[in-house]
């Protein structure tokens, strides 16, 4: 009869304890986004959890995308259009699948590579243990607080590099159409300046047999 | 209690045998996906996948569809290869990177049933985890024998490790963008000085061309 209670308390300890680490999420993730395509990504939330999507637009045309959140019944939380970067942050206030896209339908030829971080939850603890009844010692939350403040510092060193990335697109773009402007443009003077004297030569030639004289 | 003991073991292995990985997205039969993971090297990346099949008799997702295969290509910042492989419809892919740089995981569809995948959609769920993530800590802690705060501390170490490969890789891109800077400086500063020369020249040429010309037909 002990053994029988203490199975299913375990199992029940084991099944909450699932559930706690089962429900939290973090995907990030950087993908490309083609002309005229859209890409929409899905997720199961519970409701009462707080979530946060942030995208920024790392390569590609004017760096800017469209953005739109819908819950689980299609009601739109967040509708932006040609955004750059942006942070959202909402509760879910309802069990189902909420639906995020991206599109890049707006563009005729540009492809976008699109970054995105969508944090469901907060991290799961360290230890799966359910008996947290006893208050963390001093060393476990100096721990934490540690823990916390490298994972904002890994935050801005992420930001920090897609901007870079960002910047040194355009510094190397601009690289390469400085190259075929300056010897596309150096090409045609030297076109014009030949063809000016050619045209010029032909208005003065001597294949015009008559030469009309008015008013002679 | 004696089941105390197994308590967190079950725990992981539940864990670990029910992958609910949250995100998921669709893609078509031919389709393949790429995603981007801008890395510094010597850094671990753990890919999970988990496909589900759309059934157009019952109108939804099948849990489950063994023969559905996902080809995985990954491709380092060089565009070299560095894994292609097929995998079953629930996969795991991990490697390491060598060289830093923005390394490509392409995902397609093999399914051998044509048949079943004709004009149908694929659910694939996706997990990819970079970096001190992929370390599972639970498993650390159980084999090297650590306490809390030993493992605790640990966390800490590899959070910081990787900060610092970051770091490093910052400055490797920092420097390739300072030289595309001053290549784009240099290029300009010599098409200036080129372009005069060339507009001075083609000039001076025209008008002793034109000179002569109009001197040869006594017009001057």
């Amino acid at each position: 009869m002990c053994n029988y209670h203490g199975t299913i308390r375990l199992l029940m300890q084991v099944l909450w304890a699932h559930l706690l680490c089962g429900w939290a999420f973090g995907s990030e993730l950087t993908f490309e986004l083609p002309d005229n395509a859209k890409q929409c990504f899905y997720e199961d939330i519970t409701v009462g959890t707080k979530c946060t999507l942030e995208f920024q637009v790392v390569t590609g045309g004017h760096y800017d995308v469209d953005c739109r959140l819908e819950d689980a019944d299609g009601t739109v939380l967040y509708k932006e259009m040609k955004k750059q970067y942006d942070s959202f942050t909402f509760t879910a206030a309802k069990n189902g699948t909420y639906k995020f896209c991206f599109s890049n339908e707006f563009s005729t030829f540009t492809h976008k590579t699109v970054y995105f971080d969508f944090q469901v939850g907060e991290d799961p603890p360290l230890f799966p243990n359910e008996n947290r009844v006893t208050a963390l010692t001093q060393m476990e939350s100096a721990c934490v607080s540690i823990h916390e403040a490298l994972k904002s510092v890994i935050d801005y060193q992420t930001h920090f590099r897609l901007r870079e990335g960002q910047g040194r697109s355009r510094a190397e773009d601009l690289n390469t159409r400085v190259a075929f402007w300056s010897i596309g443009e150096a090409f045609i003077l030297l076109v014009v300046s030949i063809s000016q004297v050619v045209l010029l030569r032909s208005f003065f030639s001597d294949r015009k047999t008559t030469t009309t004289r008015v008013g002679s | 209690m004696m089941l105390a003991a197994p308590g967190p073991g079950i725990v992981v292995l539940f864990a670990w045998l029910s992958p609910s990985y949250a995100l998921y997205f669709h893609i078509g039969e031919t389709e393949k996906k790429c995603f981007i993971e801008e890395i510094p090297d010597e850094t671990m990346v753990i890919g999970k996948y988990r496909t589900q099949l759309w059934d157009k008799q019952t109108g939804s997702f099948l849990p489950a569809t063994p023969g559905l295969g996902m080809h995985v290509e990954i491709k380092d910042s060089d565009t070299k290869i560095i894994l292609s492989r097929q995998y079953g419809s629930d996969g795991r892919f991990t490697f390491t990177s060598h060289t830093p740089g923005a390394h490509q995981i392409c995902l397609h569809s093999n399914s051998t049933k044509m048949a079943l995948f004709a004009g149908g959609k694929l659910r694939v769920h996706l997990d990819i985890q970079v970096g001190e993530h992929t370390n599972n800590y639970p498993e650390i802690a159980a084999k090297d024998k650590l306490t809390e705060l030993q493992l605790r501390a640990r966390q800490l170490l590899d959070q910081v490790e990787q900060i610092q490969k970051e770091q490093n890789y910052q400055q490797y891109r920092e420097e390739r963008f300072r030289m595309t800077s001053e290549s784009t400086n240099q290029r300009v500063l010599w098409w200036s000085i080129a372009q005069t020369l060339i507009l001075l020249t083609t000039g001076i040429w025209q008008m002793k061309h034109l000179k002569s010309f109009f001197e040869a037909k006594k017009l001057v």
